[in-house]
């Protein structure tokens, strides 16, 4: 009819219900988290960065070597022309006809007497051949079949070209200096927001079911945001449409189940008569435990509290429930709680130990905690595994009972502030341990 | 849990007469079967599907004591005690069928001196009738205060209250109060233990014969309604604990 999903007296024991919290020191492991988005979403940016300074490098470097070279030739071939009437015996003013200011033969680069090849030119070489040393344009040309070549120095340009590229390297560097810190925290509030998502699903799976992102941006993580909040909406009216639905049940099944209870007794003795009884018995309390099932899951209870005298109700709730049990008590504990609450716990658990486990049953009671064990086969690991669920009894020889009574009592315990542990003991046994919140409890 | 007790509270040939139980339900079947069972058990029963019927059945007949359900057609159980508080001190029983809480706080408000959760074991419900037909018994004090000393002893007074533990009549400066007979027996624990702080539990086992399971709203509200009717300043509340009677 139902399913265990329900957050109030849940599947989950006390230990796992426990929200979780960041612990100190995982913000810094978040930072440092290689696999955050933050690191990617600066990858990319730095690489987008890199890829702009690239081209804007290559362009930049091309088109001042594009420029250089042709003032470097226009530089050349105004030499090569005043070396040409020089050639011709027009010696320019000022010039030492010993030292003339062309070269001739030999002394032409092989380079540039292949580029010349036949025609009269003028043709133009840049020569790097010792880059270190500096770089020249010659300008060639033949005169009169003469082969003669003029050399112009371009090192001066060559070295300022080869800083340009530095310094745009540099400023390179110095961008992605700034880009990347500020690109993790441009990322921050981006995160925040994704985070903020997470942290409110994992509310809500932890029972918190009216927790919301309430998330107002219209952009994509404002759409997860809201997406999770939708569902967070349409998951708290389904639980309550469900919660209603058994609440409903119980109730109506009430009426006529009041009849009955009234009409059984009435029957003359005998053995239908005994069954019949005890079966009216059996839904009535079913019935019960299914109305406290769902007042526990709307969350709603709230524990009266008063003075109680420790040992004597755990021993009053113990005999009530007519079953053979040891009740050892240290000391006069007294605590403030909720009596009606803890007698529901003491008898759902002292039942559940009958029940499904092998007598003797025993319980301890000291100043804070009350500790009911039997001497069965324990616990089903199922069901420390992932808390009692409605109507699963797990094992076969857990055949009677209907999987409720925990359920109660965890419900009841999580209401009186208390925690309720389960656990198998060596050699056999199933323990129920339930510590009641400090500060309550005095010696008499 | 029940106590299987098969013995008649009063026999149907016994000399006093039996004691009449006027049952207001609406469900047939519930009324029939809470009928036939108190009829077995030697209660004489009149019995009424709603609330408007139930009063004037009431006026007519005069039971004993009424068990009245909460949800009934056209004067519901609250509405039903709120009337019938108006003229009378019978004792009240409510039957609650529901889960909720609240009816069973504004019955008790309303006057009402108990209340049992549907569906109740037939055993349950006559140990809860006994209980609230018992007559009303006086423990004198160890150490009585306020004696007065002009009377017998009987009559214990306390700034304007005055208790006669013989007649069980209370008055007020003088004039005679109409306590329920849960009221009353209420305040004669309270009187029987001046400035003794009384816990809730032990009251619930006093006055209602409760055990641990009990609702002690039941106490709380009947103290209201105590207070109300002798005055708030007698009976003080110990927060976590309970109540004390001011000398």
């Amino acid at each position: 009819m139902r399913r265990p999903t329900a957050p109030g007296t849940g599947a989950a024991p006390s230990a796992r219900t426990a929200v979780h919290r960041a612990p100190p020191g995982r913000a810094l492991r978040r930072l440092v988290d290689p696999r955050s988005l933050r690191w990617k979403i600066t990858a990319a940016v730095a690489a987008a960065a890199c890829a702009m300074a690239l081209g804007i490098g290559v362009l930049v470097h091309h088109s001042t070597e594009v420029r250089s070279m042709s003032i470097g030739r226009a530089g050349a071939l105004r030499e090569l022309q005043a070396a040409q009437a020089e050639f011709r015996g027009h010696p320019s003013a000022g010039r030492n006809p010993a030292e003339p200011g062309y070269v001739t033969g030999d002394e032409i680069p092989d380079q540039l007497r292949d580029l010349l090849g036949s025609r009269s030119g003028p043709v133009t070489w840049y020569d790097t051949r010792k880059p270190a040393q500096g770089a020249s344009m010659w300008a060639a040309a033949r005169v009169d079949g003469t082969v003669m070549a003029v050399q112009t120095d371009m090192t001066t340009d060559l070295f300022s070209r080869q800083a340009l590229d530095r310094h745009m390297k540099y400023a390179a560097i110095a961008t992605l200096a700034v880009v990347v810190p500020l690109t993790l925290l441009a990322a921050e509030p981006v995160l925040r927001r994704l985070r903020r998502v997470a942290a409110t699903a994992r509310r809500i799976r932890h029972g918190e079911l009216d927790a919301r992102t309430a998330s107002r941006h219209g952009d994509e993580i404002g759409e997860i945001s809201s997406a999770v909040d939708h569902m967070a909406d349409a998951l708290r009216e389904r639980l309550r449409a469900e919660q209603r639905f058994t609440a409903d049940v119980a109730h109506e099944l009430r009426t006529p189940l009041t009849a009955l209870v009234t009409s059984a007794s009435l029957l003359a003795e005998g053995e239908a008569a005994h069954l019949v009884r005890d079966r009216v018995q059996a839904l009535r309390v079913l019935v019960d435990d299914l109305l406290e099932i769902s007042r526990l899951d709307v969350g709603t209870e709230q524990a009266e509290v008063r003075r109680v005298p420790l040992g004597e109700l755990v021993t009053e709730s113990a005999q009530r429930t007519g079953l053979e049990t040891r009740v050892l008590v240290t000391g006069r504990p007294v605590v403030h709680t909720d009596p009606r609450r803890l007698d529901r716990i003491v008898t759902n658990l002292v039942l559940n130990a009958h029940r499904h486990g092998r007598p003797p049953v025993e319980v301890t009671v000291d100043a804070t905690s009350i500790v009911v064990r039997d001497h069965g086969s324990g616990f089903p690991a199922d069901l420390l595994a992932h808390g009692p669920r409605r109507f699963h009894t797990g094992a076969a020889e857990r055949g009677r009972g209907h999987g409720l009574g925990l359920t109660i009592a965890i419900g009841q315990a999580r209401v009186i502030g208390a925690r309720l542990t389960l656990a198998n003991t060596t050699p056999d046994g199933a323990v129920a341990v339930l510590s009641l919140p400090p500060g309550g409890s005095q010696e008499l | 849990m029940p106590r299987h007790d098969s013995k008649p509270a009063e026999q149907p040939d016994g000399a006093p007469a039996p004691v009449h139980v006027l049952l207001v339900e609406d469900d047939e079947a519930i009324r029939r079967s809470l009928a036939m069972a108190l009829e077995r058990y030697g209660y004489r029963t009149s019995a009424a599907p709603d609330g408007l019927t139930g009063l004037e059945m009431f006026r007519d007949k005069h039971p004993d004591l009424l068990l009245l359900d909460v949800m009934l057609p056209h004067l519901d159980g609250i509405g039903l005690c709120h009337r019938v508080r108006e003229t009378s001190q019978a004792p009240i029983l409510m039957m609650s069928a529901r889960g909720d809480s609240l009816d069973v706080v504004g019955g008790l408000e309303a006057g009402a001196d108990d209340y049992v959760v549907k569906p109740v074991d037939t055993p349950v419900l006559l140990a809860r009738i006994r209980t609230l037909m018992r007559r009303t018994a006086f423990t004198p004090p160890s150490a009585p205060a306020g004696r007065s000393p002009h009377d017998d002893g009987s009559v214990l007074a306390f700034r304007g209250l005055s208790v006669d533990t013989r007649c069980l009549e209370v008055r007020v400066d003088g004039r005679l109060l109409a306590l329920t007979p849960m009221e009353l027996r209420l305040l004669l624990e309270f009187v029987s233990a001046p400035g003794i702080v009384l816990e809730r539990q032990t009251l619930l086992r006093r006055v209602w014969d409760y055990g641990w399971d009990s609702d002690s709203r039941v106490v709380d509200l009947t103290v209201q309604r105590l207070r109300r009717k002798i005055g708030a300043d007698h009976i003080e509340t110990i927060r976590g604990f309970g109540y004390k009677f001011r000398r």
